[in-house]
Formats: structure tokens, C-alpha cells, sequence
């Protein structure tokens, strides 16, 4: 294996979609257990499952892109928009869980008004819970973190699928990139964040220097990865 | 929940070290002595031992999880499985084609170990020095568990493969797709036990038999796809052992729960005057 100009390329290639991954986690809004029952504001499950949820789903999706064109830009567009897609109709139909089954109103304990909608919050959040539902800046925020989980996951898989030729390697060994980034974004965030407007959002540098560094390391290595037989 | 990882408590704690040795040790041991005796005798029914060494692979990692987790990590026991088994998965692929590439396939695992061990080092190091979580062991227990990561995952995938090649491993593991179920049952094994066990009552003991339980059902759970690339009596060889294993841990399992549960002692009902 030389490190020509492409191989470099590449290993940057895969430490930006790193990087997308790792700060694009903070921009979903996830509640862990607590808001599985109502008692926190976003999505009931935890951060890395539902970031590997929206990644590989935008992996797919590039994949298919991939299997009819090697130019990038289409092949980055649909890992984004799959991830988007994938987490826009979760987010939605947690929506309709929380409204219409639990009946819950949905409301951000972290701020006082929606900044995106100017609705005033605090008088719709539970006694004793923080926030319920997914309110609208959590859904805009989420549909962002899901556009840059999936570009970021099309981008390691891009590069990979050049070097070594081979979809389910390079899928997989995407999926193991992805993970290590989510979950160090995830502990960065300690568990839940409801969005870009949770104050929790501003420790996003710790992760984009954690992420960098193992990143690095796992794109230096994965260049060289053949695609076997 | 059990602070510090909580080892000093139980009665029959394993140390961490001596776990650590039997975890790679086994692992290395069942992968080289089912990749020696497979390729000298010319047959694929050895297979099963390096599944058997993945399994005391995955104990060393649910011990790692069970040490780190003991702290709290405020995300929850799965997401250092996933890191565990996405480490692993690089590592092991990384090993395996670097051997492969230097004509000495025997010797990727043994790469995938160190680069994956050195990695969880690093992150370790990172989670500690970057993110500020401060837990004394993270380093020690992100190395074990990344390197049981790759090592459940390389003996794991031998179990479906038969050799250690990288062209077959890729032809029969990763191009199959087997290798996601590889990587589910390897995560389940390595996170289910803490995550099954936590609470202050957690023992070493419980929880390390309860990853012994989780770890043979992948190896029923690998068996099964290696009836499409293995022989059949191989197959059948691997999924009659993790079976029995199973039925046998699970037994223990359940012994410990029951020793356990007998501690926990009524408080008896709200007194007349509360109700």
C-alpha cells in the first residue's frame, strides 16, 4: 500500500464523515429511558441506537447509490437524505405515540421558547418531568443531525468502497467507524440532549477533538484494508 | 450499583488480571489450535474451538464492561458493547488483511489483538483525558475490551469460515452477510450480562456465567450459519456443543439467581397507619 495523493484523499475523507458523525449526534434529540415514558423531552431509546439507526440507514442508501454511479455528490445526497428520511419517520411516529397515546403535550424544559415556533413551554411541561414529546426545534434539530450522521456515514463508506471494491466489507467496517464516533459523542453528552438549543450542545468541541483523534487512527488503517480474493 | 466494578465484594471475585489471561489466552488458544488441527487434519470440524475461545473472549469483556460500567457512564450498558464490537470489527478486519497482505495469515490475529488493544488505549485514554469522565480503569478497560471485541469477532467468524485466511473470511463471513449476526450475538454476550445484572446486589459471579450463557447461545447462533459454508458435521458439531454449554450455563445461571435472590430480605407491608 503507497500513500499516494488519492490515499490521503481518502483517509481525509474518512476523518471529516467522522467528524459529521460525531458532532451531528449532538444535534438529535434523544431521551433514553426517561423519555420512553414521557418524562424527558426526545426520541425513548438511547443515543447510540438511534445514531447507528440513521447512519445505517444512510448507508444503505449510498450503497445504492454507489451500485449505479461512482460520482461522490449523489452518493453523499441519498446517505443523507436515507438518514433524514429514516429519522424524520421516527421522530414522527414517536410524535403520534406521545400525542395520541400517552397524550402528552410536547414541550422543551430547556428553554422558555421554542426558538423556532416562539411558543412558550414551561407551562405545558409535566410537574416533575423535563419536558415531554418531541417539540418542533427538536424535530428541525434532529432532521440536521440526521442529515450529517448520513452524509458522514456515506463519506467513510465512499472512500472504503474506492480502495477496497467490496459493498459488505466496506459497509461493514463503516458500521465499526461509525459506532466508535457515536459512541464517544454519546458519552461527550451523557446520554440525553434534546437538540442545538440544549445547553449541553455547547461541550460539541470536546467531541470533534475525540473524534479526531480516533478517527485518524481508524482511517489510517482502513485505507489499507483490501477487499480480499 | 456496585462501585469501582465492585470486585473486592463477592466472594468468589476472579481479578481482573487473571481473567484478562484467560480471556486472551483462551481466545488465542482456540483460534490457533482450531486453525493448526483443521489445516493438518485436513477437515473443518475443529471450528467449534475457536468459537469456544471467542466465548472466553467475550467473559473478559463482559468483566470490562462490568468494571467500567460500575462507574456510570450516563449513557447506558449497550453503547460500550457497540464500542466494543465496533473497535473489534476494525481491528479484526484491519488484522486479518494486513496478514493476508504480508503472506503470513496465521499472524492476523495476533495483529487485529495488538492494534485493536492499543486502539482501546487510546480511546480509553481520550474518554478520560478529553471528555473529562475521570475513571481510573477506563484505559485498562477499554484495552480489554476492544481486544475482546476483536477477538470474540475473529473466533466468532472462524467458527463460520473454517480458516483464517482473509479471501475465505471475506467470501464466507463479510460478503454473506454472517458477520452482522457475528456482530450482534458477540455485542449481546459482551453487554447483555452488566446490563442484565446491574444493581447493587451485582456479583462477579452471576454476572460472568450469565455472559458464559449468552456467549454459547452465539455460538448455536454461529453454528447455524456455518451449516451453509462449513460441512454439515462441523456445523452440527458447533450448534450440539454451544447447545449443551447453553443448557449447562444456563442451569448455573439460574443457580446464582435463586443464591441471590434468597438474600433479598421483605420489608413486609405499609404499616395501617401509612394506608
Amino acid at each position: 500500500m503507497n500513500f499516494d495523493a488519492l490515499t490521503i484523499v481518502y483517509i481525509l475523507e474518512i476523518v471529516v464523515g467522522g467528524l459529521l458523525v460525531g458532532v451531528g449526534v449532538h444535534f438529535v434529540p434523544v431521551g433514553g429511558a426517561p423519555a420512553a415514558m414521557a418524562q424527558a423531552t426526545g426520541v425513548g431509546t438511547g443515543t447510540v441506537q438511534l445514531a447507528a439507526g440513521s447512519g445505517l440507514t444512510g448507508l444503505l442508501a449510498a450503497g445504492l447509490m454507489m451500485s449505479v454511479t461512482d460520482n461522490i455528490w449523489p452518493i453523499l445526497a441519498s446517505g443523507a437524505v436515507g438518514a433524514m428520511i429514516m429519522m424524520d419517520t421516527t421522530m414522527m411516529a414517536g410524535g403520534w405515540i406521545y400525542a395520541y397515546a400517552v397524550g402528552a403535550p410536547f414541550a422543551s424544559a430547556k428553554v422558555n421558547y421554542d426558538p423556532i415556533t416562539g411558543y412558550s413551554q414551561p407551562p405545558y411541561v409535566a410537574p416533575g418531568t423535563v419536558g415531554q414529546g418531541i417539540p418542533t426545534v427538536c424535530y428541525v434539530s434532529g432532521t440536521i443531525g440526521a442529515f450529517m450522521g448520513g452524509l458522514g456515514g456515506a463519506m467513510i463508506y465512499y472512500p472504503l468502497m474506492m480502495t477496497n471494491h467490496n459493498p459488505s466489507l466496506s459497509a461493514l467496517f463503516a458500521i465499526g467507524i461509525f459506532l466508535v464516533n457515536a459512541v464517544l459523542a454519546s458519552w461527550n453528552i451523557q446520554g440525553t440532549i434534546e437538540g442545538f438549543h440544549d445547553p449541553k450542545f455547547k461541550r460539541w468541541p470536546k467531541a470533534f477533538r475525540s473524534c479526531l483523534v480516533a478517527t485518524v487512527i481508524l482511517a489510517l488503517v482502513a485505507v489499507t484494508i483490501t477487499g480480499g480474493a | 450499583m456496585t462501585v469501582g466494578g465492585g470486585a473486592g465484594g463477592a466472594p468468589s471475585a476472579i481479578d481482573a488480571k487473571k481473567l484478562r489471561i484467560y480471556g486472551i489466552g483462551g481466545a488465542l488458544v482456540g483460534i490457533y489450535l482450531a486453525a493448526i488441527l483443521n489445516s493438518v487434519l485436513g477437515t473443518d470440524i475443529f471450528s467449534i474451538l475457536a468459537a469456544a475461545g471467542a466465548v472466553a473472549a467475550a467473559v473478559m469483556g463482559a468483566n470490562a464492561v462490568r468494571r467500567v460500567c460500575g462507574y456510570g457512564i450516563g449513557t447506558g450498558v449497550p453503547s460500550i458493547g457497540m464500542l466494543a464490537l465496533g473497535m473489534g470489527i476494525v481491528g479484526a478486519s484491519f488484522g486479518l488483511s494486513t496478514a493476508e497482505q504480508l503472506g503470513v495469515s496465521m499472524a492476523g490475529v495476533i495483529i487485529a489483538l495488538v492494534y485493536a488493544m492499543i486502539f482501546g488505549y487510546i480511546v480509553g485514554a481520550i474518554a478520560n483525558k478529553v471528555m473529562g469522565f475521570n475513571i481510573p480503569i477506563m484505559e485498562e478497560g477499554l484495552t480489554d475490551l476492544s481486544g475482546a471485541g476483536a477477538m470474540a469477532i475473529i473466533g466468532w467468524s472462524y467458527a463460520i469460515s473454517g480458516s483464517l485466511a482473509y479471501a475465505d473470511m471475506v467470501a464466507k463471513v463479510f460478503n454473506t452477510g454472517y458477520l452482522a449476526i457475528v456482530f450482534i450475538c458477540g455485542g449481546l454476550a459482551i453487554l447483555h450480562p452488566f446490563n442484565a445484572n446491574l444493581g447493587p446486589d451485582e456479583k462477579q459471579d452471576r454476572t460472568l456465567v450469565n455472559g458464559l450463557m449468552v456467549g454459547s447461545l452465539a455460538v448455536v447462533a454461529v453454528g447455524l450459519c456455518s451449516l451453509a459454508t462449513l460441512s454439515t458435521t462441523a456445523a452440527i458439531i458447533t450448534i450440539v456443543i454451544g447447545a449443551a454449554a447453553w443448557y449447562y450455563f444456563y442451569v448455573w445461571y439460574y443457580r446464582l439467581v435463586k443464591r441471590d435472590a434468597a438474600a433479598v430480605v421483605g420489608t413486609g407491608l405499609l404499616p395501617p397507619s401509612a394506608l
